[in-house]
């Protein structure tokens, strides 16, 4: 138990490192970029006045409130102190709003669409690859193809080809959004199946280019599996075949975890191209619209969602694989 | 004479390889095993000892196929009977097997106990968990094994400690015949010789009925087991007593076999070490004749023009070559001198 003891102490320490080191860089990096943002602001409020000084006025006092007039380690300074308080100051292209309430309007839709998304994919694509590896025949040799075929198609002709066919060509989907534009948000029947219809597009371009990678995963480890030698030692100790298929399936679904979990950590960055071409209102099209507009602390913040999400997924990765695999459990007790 | 609990007649089977060709790797292999007895089968690497263990369980699974013959336990033939019947009824009570590699012989993901539930229940679905517990902890603490592996994983033991419970777990419903695949091949000198003396106190005791040894290493067979059998090319070459195989073999592969090792007996210890010359066969166009002729020295042309007949000679001792007894120990005879 006490090697357990160290062996997590000793990741909770490189948890914390990796998580300081990614604030920063989370800071410093949105800030290199080569834009002014304060004059952006001061460009559109002060357009048509040529009074230079009423102009600077209007700059240094928006400069003021973003605190971009001072030195970079006092705003990294306060950055920190007001990350730990869970504000992200005001965005800057959609001033006045405080960047954690558009983080909290747009998280829900990417959680939400990229979540079950993720999931189905992932359960499609494992019972994919378990039957290809273990029936043979058609699953191995038609359907698994025409997946990795599809898988390899990239998110954004994938999407779009949904996009042509679905919505603009047979008409059956919505073109964009995640409900219709004459809906406010509330819990009415018609706004719930406005959301429904909206939600489809976008869930299975994502969908149907997850399942082929991961069948493909599944595939091979389920193989090497069932080649193992306890499987053969089981077999002929008279265990039966529905029981040993049990344990291949199991072991051969242990290294699939770890594609799932990275593929939850990463799923802000992962609803980008979907959300963009389809204008879901998530934290991926929030994300891009931050960048085009060098909108520092709305980029700070979301980047800084996703290496939060991926800390904390692989730390949980560590933690879980102990008590599901004995061989990791052994080796964590070791180091 | 002894109840026979193994009787094997003309078994052939056969892998299918890929491109649809036919490997005979056991070729009309007949053998017999009373109770109480154990029997050593020796030979190169690739002579088909393996596929002869797998072969005689009855049991088989793609590539390896049932051509013929004959397998009788204890009076019960088993060679057509349904797959699942095999399964249930005389896999792991009837006759039982010990692989080759022990080392991933255990699923590395479940406990011990969980998978002596397992095979247990295949047999007797109904025995209630908390008596197949007691069953295992009893066979573990007679074994003189530690009760605490069976609440382990596989990777939580050594390996000699590995291959002790896969033995336990073979032997767990005392079958009738034990097939020990190279069981101590892998292990260092310590464990091998407790694993040795596992194996014969479990004959002794009566746990197993009896023994077939299959191994690379013939002085271990030489103290292990009551007989031996030496294979070549899928066919059984020769048969005899430990103690006449090793001091007066009369095949010349079983004669080349001996002379390529050390017996730890007094007068052996300092002879000049002899290979076999050449390789064996490949089993997809086996030679014509006798298998062994394209390495025998002694080999004539009709060796390998003619079907060469098992030659029976002594009690319980056979061999399968052209020339006589006497002739053959003539020739060894000469050449010592």
């Amino acid at each position: 138990m006490q090697g357990y003891r160290k062996y997590f102490t000793k990741k909770l320490v490189w948890f914390l490192i990796t998580f300081i080191v990614a604030v920063t860089l989370n800071f410093i990096l949105p800030r290199l970029m080569p834009a002014d943002p304060v004059s952006a602001i001061t460009g559109k409020l002060a357009a048509g006045n040529s009074d230079a000084k009423a102009v600077q006025k209007i700059y240094d006092r928006y400069a003021e409130e973003f605190g971009t007039n001072k030195p970079m380690w006092q705003q990294y300074l306060l950055f920190i102190k007001n990350m730990f308080r869970g504000d992200f100051g005001t965005s800057f292209s959609q001033y006045p709003r405080k960047v954690s309430n558009i983080i909290a309007s747009a998280i829900w839709w990417t959680v939400c669409l990229q979540l079950p998304a993720i999931l189905v994919g992932w359960i499609l694509g494992n019972v994919l690859g378990a039957l290809a590896a273990y029936l043979r025949k058609g699953w191995d040799k038609v359907l698994l193809p025409i997946t990795i075929f599809l898988s390899n198609v990239p998110a954004f002709g994938m999407a779009v080809t949904l996009l042509v066919l679905f919505a603009i060509k047979w008409k059956i989907a919505p073109v964009a959004g995640g409900y219709a534009f004459d809906q406010i948000p509330n819990f009415s029947w018609a706004f719930i199946k406005s959301v429904i219809t909206h939600y489809q597009l976008p869930f299975w371009s994502i969908v149907i280019i997850s399942i082929g990678g991961q069948a493909i995963g599944m595939r091979s480890m389920s193989i090497y599996e069932l080649n193992a030698d306890y499987v053969k030692y089981a077999r002929f100790l008279g265990v039966k075949d529905r029981k040993i298929v049990g344990y291949v399936f199991r072991n051969a679904m242990l290294p699939q975890i770890t594609g799932l979990a990275l593929s939850i950590g990463t799923m802000i960055g992962g609803a980008l191209v979907a959300e963009i071409i389809f204008s879901y209102p998530g934290l991926g099209s929030t994300m891009y619209a931050a960048v085009t507009a060098a909108d520092y602390p709305l980029i700070s913040a979301t980047t800084l969602i996703i290496t939060i999400m991926v800390l904390i997924v692989t730390l949980l990765l560590d933690i879980i694989y102990g008590f599901i695999d004995p061989r990791v459990k052994a080796a964590q007790f070791d180091s | 004479m002894a109840k026979k609990m193994l009787e094997v007649r003309e078994l052939t089977t056969k892998y299918i390889t890929r491109f649809h060709e036919d490997v005979y790797a056991v070729d009309h292999v007949s053998l017999s095993i009373e109770e109480g007895k154990s029997l050593g089968i020796a030979g190169e690497s690739g002579c088909g000892k393996s596929t002869l263990a797998l072969s005689l369980m009855g049991y088989y699974f793609p590539p390896l196929h049932y051509t013929s013959g004959d397998i009788i336990i204890d009076g019960t033939n088993i060679s057509g009977m349904n797959p699942d019947d095999v399964r249930k009824n005389i896999l792991g009570t009837e006759i039982a097997y010990i692989p080759q590699a022990a080392m991933n012989a255990l699923n590395p993901t479940q406990k011990i106990m969980k998978f002596v539930e397992d095979v247990i229940n295949a047999h007797d679905p109904k025995m209630p968990k908390n008596d197949i517990h007691d069953m295992a902890y009893k066979r573990f603490e007679l074994l003189g094994l530690p009760k605490e592996a069976l609440e382990k994983h596989a990777v939580e033991l050594s390996g000699g400690m590995k291959q002790r419970v896969v033995i336990a777990i073979s032997t767990i419903l005392s079958p009738k015949v034990l097939i020990a695949d190279e069981p101590s091949s892998a292990l260092d000198v310590t464990s091998q010789k407790m694993v040795i003396k596992m194996l014969r106190d479990m004959m002794e005791s009566g746990m197993i009925k009896s023994m077939i040894f299959i191994t690379h290493e013939l002085p271990l067979l030489y103290n292990v087991t009551d007989d031996i059998m030496v294979m070549y090319a899928g066919q059984i070459v020769e048969r005899g007593t430990a103690k006449e195989m090793v001091f007066d073999p009369i095949h010349p592969y079983s004669k080349g076999l001996m002379g390529s090792i050390i017996v730890p007996e007094e007068g052996t210890r300092d002879k000049v070490l002899t290979a076999i010359p050449g390789t064996p066969p490949n089993l997809k166009n086996p030679p014509k004749g006798c298998r062994f002729a394209p390495r025998c020295k002694y080999a004539t042309p009709t060796c390998s023009a003619m079907s060469i007949e098992t030659k029976e000679f002594g009690e319980g001792r056979n061999y399968r070559c052209l020339m006589s007894v006497r002739k053959i120990r003539e020739v060894y005879e000469s050449e010592q001198q």
